[in-house]
């Protein structure tokens, strides 16, 4: 998917760094219990509203950068497997860096995305506390 | 005005309910009032209210055809 994504993102020749976050499922214990996969439901007109707005304020404080790519899973994910995949390319390092570090802060707090996780034993349970 | 509702996440999962429209709505609050009466277990549970895709902080003005959706905290990535 990356050599892939790398061959499209440099058409003109002038791409000096792409910066990459992967988001990656653990397989965390809990209570004695192994997480072996995630399931992650999503707000999708939201989604896309939201990566948009993400994209273009990245966009404007990073001028170096010259093109922001955010993939998000939804579905079950295993353990092990990607969930994010967040890159962000620019003339120079240091901007792709930030603004790919910028991003990923604001598809976490912003990203009408959810995630239950399913344990070895099939019981599932959603990752925050709901409870008042 | 007929406005359609919407639930993610626990919230789709203790309502039982994914969408559902509802039709002859006043205001946002008597929305409000309606999804209480309908699933008064979300009272338990903490939420944001999007508009439209938009997240609303008061009371907004609703319109014909509206989309209200219920959000629990984010967690994704």
């Amino acid at each position: 998917m990356i050599s892939s994504l790398l061959s499209l993102k440099d058409q003109n020749g002038e791409t000096g760094a792409h910066s990459v976050f992967l988001g990656r499922v653990r397989a965390d214990i809990k209570g004695g219990k192994t997480v072996k996969a995630i399931e992650y439901s999503a707000y999708e007109s939201m989604v896309n509203r939201e990566a948009e707005d993400i994209i273009q304020s990245i966009l404007l404080q990073y001028d170096d950068v010259g093109s922001i790519e955010i993939r998000h899973s939804t579905g079950i994910v295993s353990a092990g497997e990607i969930s994010l995949l967040v890159m962000v390319s620019g003339h120079r390092r240091h901007q792709a860096q930030a603004a790919c570090s910028g991003a990923v802060e604001l598809i976490k707090e912003r990203f009408p995305v959810w995630k239950k996780e399913i344990y070895e034993d099939n019981s599932q349970e959603w990752q925050m506390p709901y409870l008042a | 005005m007929e406005i359609k509702v919407l639930f993610f996440g626990v919230l789709a999962e203790v309502t039982e309910t994914m969408f559902r429209h509802y039709r002859n709505v006043e205001s946002f609050s008597d929305l409000m009032l309606r999804i209480r009466d309908d699933y008064p277990t979300i009272a338990h549970y903490t939420y944001r209210v999007a508009v439209n895709n938009e997240l609303v902080n008061d009371e907004p003005q609703l319109r014909d055809q509206d989309e209200v959706a219920f959000l629990p905290p984010f967690t994704g990535g």
